[in-house]
C-alpha cells in the first residue's frame, strides 16, 4: 500500500530521489549531520546545458516505489547508506548489510554509495568507487564530492535510459508501463492489437517525457508530454492520461517559475547553474503551442523532437495549466471511484483531511478549512479507532475556531446582540466540551460549557438550556468553574466566563443609609470643602462627561462600620428557577466586608429587587466595581465595566470614619402617624398623644447607644410644624443638664430625658358653636380685656379615650399640633472629621377644648380694691369636670354643663407691667408690640386669678391652667 | 429543488436560513457557511476588473455530491444563496437567477419595513411566504 505524500509540488517532478538510510548502529543526530551534508548538494550541474536535481529522503516505502514507472520521480534511483564500522572484523557483515539494503530498491536503483565512518586500516586502503571510508562523523571532508560524483554518475544512467527509451525503434516492441493495481487487469489481454499498441506507445512517451524533466530538458519533455496526451486520448487511457497532463503542467510551472512555487519550502539554493532570470517568477508570453499531427506518426516515436523543439515553446500559459491541472483531477477521479478497493486507513483519513484543510488554507477559504479540519477531528474519535485520540481532536477543533470566528474571550460577546453562524458554533462548542471531557480535563469542558451558555444563551432552546445547565452541573460537582485564566499546553489561554447573564442585572444602584444614619457635616467646616470644589457659585459647565458618569461621586456618604446596601435590578433568562448563591459585592478603595446572599429567581422572572449588603471597614472612597456570583457551581466575578447595559448612577461613595449610633424609645406608644407633607425631614419614629387644652403630659424618652463608638456630644431642639395655630407658652420643655452629665456614652448604655408636652392652643375661633349653646347674648370678644382672658382660660385636654368615644361634631374640634423633636449627636473618629448625626422624634398631639369660658363680667365687690369676676363656664367634654380658682371652692361641671362661677379678686391695673425698652420697641413691629403686651397682660391675668380644672375621672393628673 | 435558502449579511452572518428537510438543518449551515469563501472570492475577483457594474448573480458556487450552491450578492454586500438537489437536472440557469431576483425584490420589501431593523434577523412573514413558495415549487417539479 503506498502512502499519498502530501508535501510534494510540480517542481519535484523535475527532481530524481535518492534515499539517504544508516545501516547498523548510527547515531541518530550524527546520521542527520551528515544527511544535511549530503542534502546541501542538491543541484548538480552536468555540461552547460544540463543539470540534476535531487530530492533526497531518509524514509521512503518500498511501495511507493512501486509507482516509479508511473511518475519516474517517485522511483529510488540512489541510495546512499551510512554506517559505522569499528573494526575490520565486522565489515563483512556490514557490506552485507549494505547489500541487503540494496535489494529493497534493486528493481529502481540506478547507483549506490556506502558511506563507513570509524573503520581505518587496510579494508579502508582499498579504493572502491562505491564506498567511502572515514575515520570519524568529524574528520570527513569530501562527502560533499563524493555524493557530488555519485550524482554525476545517476545522470549518466538516467542519461542513457532516456536516450534508450527515445531511440527505440518504431519497429521494435514496445513495453506496457504499468502501475502496480493495473497489473493484474491486463493479463490475457491481446497485446497485438492497435489499441494496446498505442497504449504503449502513449505510456512510453509518458514516461520518456518524465525522464527528459528529470534530466533538465524542458523543452523535450514538454513535447513528449504534449503527445503523449494525445496518443493517451485516443484510447481512454485515463489514469495515464492524467499523468501526462500532470507532467506537462508540472513542466509548464517549471519553466513559469523557476523561483518556485511551493512558499513553504526554501527556495532551492541558486547554485551553479539556475538560469540568469532565476528572480523572474513568470515569463510573460509563453504560449502553448499545438502538436503538428504530422509529428506523430502511426508506428512510433519520432526519434527525433528537434524538429519539434524548433517550432513551439510548448509551454502552457499559467491559466492553461490550471485548466489542465483540472482536467488531469478529473480523470484521476474516474480511476479513483472504479479502484475503491483503495480503503484509507483511519490515520490516512485524519491526514488527508487535514491536508485538505491546509490546502483551503492556503488559498484563502478559512471556513472551507476549517470545515474540514473539524472533519479531521472527529476521524481522530471515530468509533472504529480503538484508542480514540482525544487530545488530538481538542487540538484540531481549537484550530477551526477562527474559520468560525468564533473567540473563545467571552468579551468580544458583549458588544450587543451576538452576530454570527450560531448553530455550527454551537455545534463546535459542544464538541469542545465533549472532547475536553474525554481528555480528563472537567475544568476546560466546564469553562467550554460555561462559555457556551453564556455567549450562545439567545440560541439555546429551552431544552437545550436545561440540558446544558444539568450536564454543567454535573461537571461543577467534581470540579467548580472559577475565574483562574487557563493556559493550555500549546499556549493559548481561556480566559475566564463570568455568567453576566445569569441573571441579567440591568440596574446597580447604591442606597443611601436610612435616614436617622446618614452622617451630616458640621457647617462650620462645610464651607472649607465647598471652596475646593470650585470657585463658581454655578457654572453651566458640567465638570464630568457621560464617560466618567459611572466613576461619579455620589453625593451621600457610607459610614464605617455600617451596613451598606446596593441594589441590583436583575432578571433570569432561564425558563426555570434560578439559584444564585453567594452574590455579593466587588469592590476596591476601602476594606470592605461583603455579606453574600442566596437568592432563587423564578423562571422568566420580571425585573426582580435584589438588595446586597456589605459593611465597609475602613474610611476613603469605595468603588463597586461589580458582583460576584456562584450559579451552577461557577463562581463568576462580573464587572460592570464590561456590562454597558447595566445602569447605574455612579459607583463611587465616600466613607467616612465610624459614629455612634442611637437607638430612641419612649414611654408613649409608637404611632404609624404619616409626617404632614409640610415636613421636610424623615422622621425616625413619631408618638402620638391626645390631650385637652391646657393640660400637660411628660413623656420619658429613652436613648441608647446601640453602635460601637462612645457619644460624645448630644444636643436637642424642637421645632413645632404646621404652625396655624398660635401656640401660647412652650409645647415641649425639657432639662438636658442631667442627661448631659453621663456623656460620654458607652456602647451598650442608656440615657432617659423627660420631655412635658404642654398644650395651649385658641379654641375661641369656635364660639358659633356655644352661641348655638347657649344663646344668650354678649360675646367675650366685645370686651377689652376679654381677649387675653380668653386665652387664658382656653380649655384643657384630656386622654385619648374621649376621640374614639366622641361623635361626629365633638370631633371637629380637635386640633393638631405637631412637632419634631431632634437629636444631634456624635463621637468616635467621625466627630474628629466634623460628622454627627440626627435623630429625629415627631411629637403629634391632638387636641381637645376642654373648658369655654362663654361670657365674663365683672361685678364691684364689697371693698373698693376688689371685684367679682362673673365666668359663665362651659364643659364642652363628656366628663364631669371640677373648675377651681384661687381661693375659691371647686365647681363641679357636669358634661355639657354651662355655669357662672364668681371670683372675688384685687383690682390691678395693667400699666403696672413693665413696658418694653426703648431700644427693641423700635426695631420691632406696632403688631407684635401689641402681641406682646397682651400675653403679658394674660400672664398677670392668670397669676392673680390660678384657675385649674380637671377631670374627675382622670383623677390621677391635676391639670393646672395658666 | 431549493433544498436551503439563506440571506447572509453584509458582515457574513445569517440574516435568514431556511431548509426543506428540517432534520439535518446543521448540514445546510455548513454548506451555506463555507459556500461564504466561495463568494468572497467571487466578489474580490469580480470588484477589481469591473467595478461596480458587477453582476449581482454568481452562478454556481461549487457542486457537492449531493446539491449545487448558487449565490448571489446585492450591491449592499448582502448575499443570498439557494442549494438545490443534485439530482434535479431539469433547472435551468434562468430559473435560478429568477429565484434570485425574487428573493432580493422581496429582501427588498423586508428592508422597507420601518419597524425593521437592518442587521437583525428577518421575521417577516412575506418572506417566509416567497422563500417557502420557491422550495415548495421547486419540490412539485421534482
Amino acid at each position: 500500500m503506498s502512502v499519498p505524500d502530501y508535501m510534494q509540488c510540480a517542481e519535484d517532478h523535475q527532481t530524481v530521489l535518492v534515499v539517504v538510510q544508516p545501516v547498523g548502529i548510527v547515531p541518530e543526530d550524527q546520521f542527520f549531520r551528515i544527511y544535511k551534508r549530503i542534502a546541501s548538494v542538491s543541484q548538480v550541474s552536468i555540461r552547460d546545458s544540463q543539470r540534476l536535481l535531487i530530492r533526497y529522503r531518509h524514509h521512503y516505502l518500498p511501495e511507493n516505489n512501486e509507482w516509479g514507472d508511473f511518475q519516474t520521480h517517485r522511483k529510488v534511483v540512489g541510495l546512499i547508506s551510512i554506517t559505522t564500522c569499528a573494526s575490520a572484523k565486522e565489515w563483512p557483515q556490514t557490506a552485507e548489510r549494505f547489500h541487503g539494503q540494496k535489494e529493497v530498491y534493486s528493481s529502481t536503483l540506478y547507483d549506490s554509495r556506502l558511506l563507513v565512518f570509524g573503520l581505518q586500516g587496510d579494508v579502508a586502503e582499498q579504493p572502491r568507487t562505491d564506498v567511502a571510508f572515514y575515520p570519524s562523523f568529524e574528520d570527513c571532508p569530501d562527502v560533499e564530492k563524493r555524493v557530488d560524483d555519485f550524482v554525476g554518475s545517476i545522470f549518466i544512467v538516467l542519461e542513457s535510459k532516456r536516450l534508450d527509451r527515445a531511440t527505440d525503434k518504431s519497429g521494435d516492441k514496445i513495453p506496457l508501463l504499468c502501475v502496480p493495481f493495473e497489473k493484474k487487469d491486463f493479463v490475457g489481454l491481446d497485446t497485438d492489437s492497435r489499441h494496446y499498441k498505442k497504449r504503449c506507445q502513449g505510456r512510453m512517451r509518458k514516461h520518456v517525457g518524465d525522464l527528459c524533466l528529470q534530466a533538465g530538458m524542458l523543452q523535450d519533455a514538454l513535447v513528449h508530454y504534449h503527445m503523449a496526451v494525445e496518443l493517451l486520448r485516443g484510447v481512454n487511457d485515463f489514469l495515464w492520461l492524467g499523468a501526462a497532463l500532470e507532467g506537462l503542467c508540472s513542466a509548464s510551472v517549471i519553466f513559469h517559475y523557476p523561483g518556485g512555487t511551493a512558499g513553504k519550502t526554501v527556495a532551492r539554493k541558486p547554485s551553479i547553474s539556475q538560469p540568469a532570470d532565476a528572480g523572474k517568477r513568470h515569463r510573460p508570453g509563453a504560449q502553448e503551442v499545438l502538436i503538428d499531427p504530422g509529428a506523430l506518426t502511426a508506428n512510433g516515436i519520432s526519434a527525433d523532437t528537434s524538429t519539434e523543439i524548433g517550432r513551439a515553446k510548448n509551454c502552457l500559459s499559467p491559466e492553461d495549466i490550471i485548466e489542465k491541472y483540472k482536467e488531469a483531477i478529473s480523470y484521476y477521479g474516474k480511476v479513483m471511484t472504479r479502484n475503491e478497493s483503495t480503503n484509507l486507513s483511519e490515520e490516512e483519513k485524519i491526514q488527508r483531511y487535514s491536508i485538505l484543510s491546509e490546502l483551503y488554507e492556503l488559498i484563502g477559504f478559512h471556513r472551507k478549512s476549517a470545515f474540514f479540519k473539524r472533519v479531521a477531528a472527529m476521524q481522530c474519535v471515530a468509533p472504529t479507532i480503538p484508542e480514540p485520540g482525544w487530545r488530538a481532536c481538542y487540538k484540531l477543533l481549537l484550530e477551526t475556531l477562527p474559520g468560525y470566528s468564533l473567540s473563545l474571550d467571552p468579551k468580544d460577546f458583549s458588544k450587543g446582540t451576538h452576530r454570527g453562524w450560531a448553530a455550527v458554533q454551537m455545534r463546535l462548542l459542544h464538541e469542545l466540551v465533549y472532547a475536553s471531557r474525554r481528555m480528563g480535563n472537567p475544568g476546560l469542558s466546564v469553562r467550554h460549557l460555561s462559555f457556551l451558555l453564556q455567549t450562545m444563551l439567545d440560541f439555546l432552546s429551552d431544552q437545550e438550556k436545561k440540558e446544558v445547565t444539568q450536564s454543567l452541573e454535573n461537571y461543577t460537582s467534581k470540579c467548580p468553574g472559577g475565574m483562574e485564566v487557563i493556559t493550555l499546553p500549546d499556549g493559548l489561554k481561556l480566559p475566564p466566563v463570568p455568567f453576566t447573564k445569569l441573571p441579567i442585572v440591568r440596574s446597580v444602584k447604591l442606597l443611601n443609609l436610612p435616614v436617622s444614619l446618614r452622617p451630616h457635616k458640621v457647617k462650620g467646616l462645610l464651607g472649607q470643602n465647598m471652596s475646593t470644589a470650585s470657585p463658581f457659585i454655578y457654572s453651566p459647565i458640567i465638570m464630568h462627561n457621560r464617560g466618567e458618569e459611572r466613576c461619579k461621586k455620589i453625593d451621600f456618604q457610607w459610614v464605617q462600620g455600617d451596613v451598606c446596601e446596593v441594589q441590583l435590578m436583575v432578571y433570569n433568562p432561564m425558563p426555570y428557577e434560578l439559584r444564585v448563591e453567594n452574590m455579593g459585592l466587588l469592590t476596591s478603595g476601602v476594606e470592605f466586608e461583603s455579606l453574600p446572599a442566596a437568592l432563587s429567581l423564578p423562571a422568566e422572572s420580571g425585573l426582580y429587587p435584589v438588595t446586597l449588603v456589605g459593611v465597609p471597614r475602613t474610611a476613603g472612597n469605595i468603588t463597586v466595581n461589580g458582583y460576584h456570583t456562584s450559579v451552577f457551581g461557577v463562581n463568576s466575578d462580573c464587572l460592570l465595566e464590561g456590562l454597558p447595559a447595566v445602569k447605574t448612577s455612579g459607583c463611587l461613595v465616600e466613607v467616612i470614619p465610624s459614629l455612634p449610633r442611637l437607638q430612641l424609645s419612649t414611654s408613649l406608644p409608637r404611632s404609624a402617624y404619616t409626617p404632614q407633607p409640610t415636613s421636610k425631614e424623615e422622621l425616625s419614629s413619631t408618638v402620638s398623644v391626645q390631650l385637652f387644652n391646657g393640660e400637660t403630659q411628660q413623656l420619658t424618652i429613652t436613648l441608647e447607644n446601640i453602635g460601637s463608638e462612645d457619644i460624645e456630644t448630644l444636643e436637642l431642639t424642637s421645632k413645632i410644624v404646621s404652625t396655624k395655630e398660635k401656640v401660647f407658652g412652650e409645647f415641649l420643655s425639657w432639662e438636658l443638664e442631667e442627661a448631659l452629665s453621663h456623656l460620654p456614652l458607652k456602647s451598650g448604655q442608656a440615657l432617659t430625658l423627660t420631655v412635658s408636652i404642654k398644650v395651649k392652643l385658641d379654641f375661641s375661633g369656635q364660639e358659633n358653636l356655644l352661641q348655638d349653646l347657649n344663646d344668650d347674648g354678649i360675646s367675650v370678644t366685645g370686651l377689652p380685656i376679654s381677649s387675653p382672658l380668653r386665652q387664658v382660660l382656653k380649655p384643657r385636654p384630656e386622654n385619648k379615650t374621649v376621640s374614639s368615644e366622641s361623635g361626629k361634631a365633638e370631633y371637629s374640634h380637635i386640633k393638631t399640633l405637631e412637632a419634631v423633636l431632634n437629636f444631634k449627636y456624635s463621637g468616635g473618629a467621625g466627630k474628629v472629621e466634623g460628622y454627627y448625626r440626627e435623630l429625629s422624634l415627631g411629637v403629634h398631639v391632638d387636641v381637645e377644648p376642654s373648658v369655654f369660658f362663654t361670657r365674663v363680667n365683672t361685678l364691684p365687690a364689697t371693698s373698693t380694691r376688689q371685684c367679682h369676676l362673673l365666668l359663665d363656664i362651659f364643659n364642652p367634654t363628656e366628663h364631669e369636670l371640677t373648675v377651681s380658682a384661687k381661693n375659691n371652692q371647686e365647681l363641679v361641671l357636669h358634661a355639657s354643663e354651662c355655669q357662672r362661677m364668681a371670683i372675688q379678686v384685687d383690682k390691678f391695673d395693667f400699666e403696672s407691667l413693665p413696658q418694653p425698652d426703648q431700644e427693641t420697641a423700635r426695631f420691632t413691629n406696632p403688631k407684635q408690640l401689641e402681641e406682646e403686651r397682651q400675653h403679658a397682660q394674660g400672664c398677670q391675668i392668670n397669676s392673680k386669678l390660678g384657675i385649674c380644672w380637671s377631670i374627675i375621672s382622670f383623677q390621677t393628673n391635676e391639670n393646672e391652667f395658666h | 429543488m431549493a433544498v436551503c435558502i439563506a440571506v447572509i449579511a453584509k458582515e457574513n452572518y445569517p440574516l435568514y436560513i431556511r431548509s426543506v428537510p428540517t432534520q439535518n438543518e446543521l448540514k445546510f449551515h455548513y454548506t451555506v457557511h463555507t459556500s461564504l469563501d466561495v463568494v468572497e472570492e467571487k466578489i474580490s475577483a469580480v470588484g477589481k476588473s469591473l467595478g461596480d457594474q458587477r453582476e449581482l448573480y454568481l452562478g454556481l458556487l461549487y457542486p457537492t455530491e449531493d446539491y449545487k450552491v448558487y449565490g448571489y450578492v446585492t450591491n449592499s454586500k448582502v448575499k443570498f444563496v439557494i442549494v438545490v438537489d443534485s439530482s434535479n437536472t431539469s433547472l435551468r440557469d434562468n430559473e435560478i437567477r429568477s429565484m434570485f431576483r425574487k428573493l432580493h425584490n422581496s429582501f427588498t420589501d423586508v428592508m422597507c419595513n420601518p419597524f425593521h431593523n437592518p442587521g437583525d434577523t428577518i421575521q417577516s412573514k412575506a418572506f417566509d411566504g416567497i422563500v417557502s413558495g420557491m422550495m415548495v415549487q421547486t419540490a412539485s417539479y421534482t
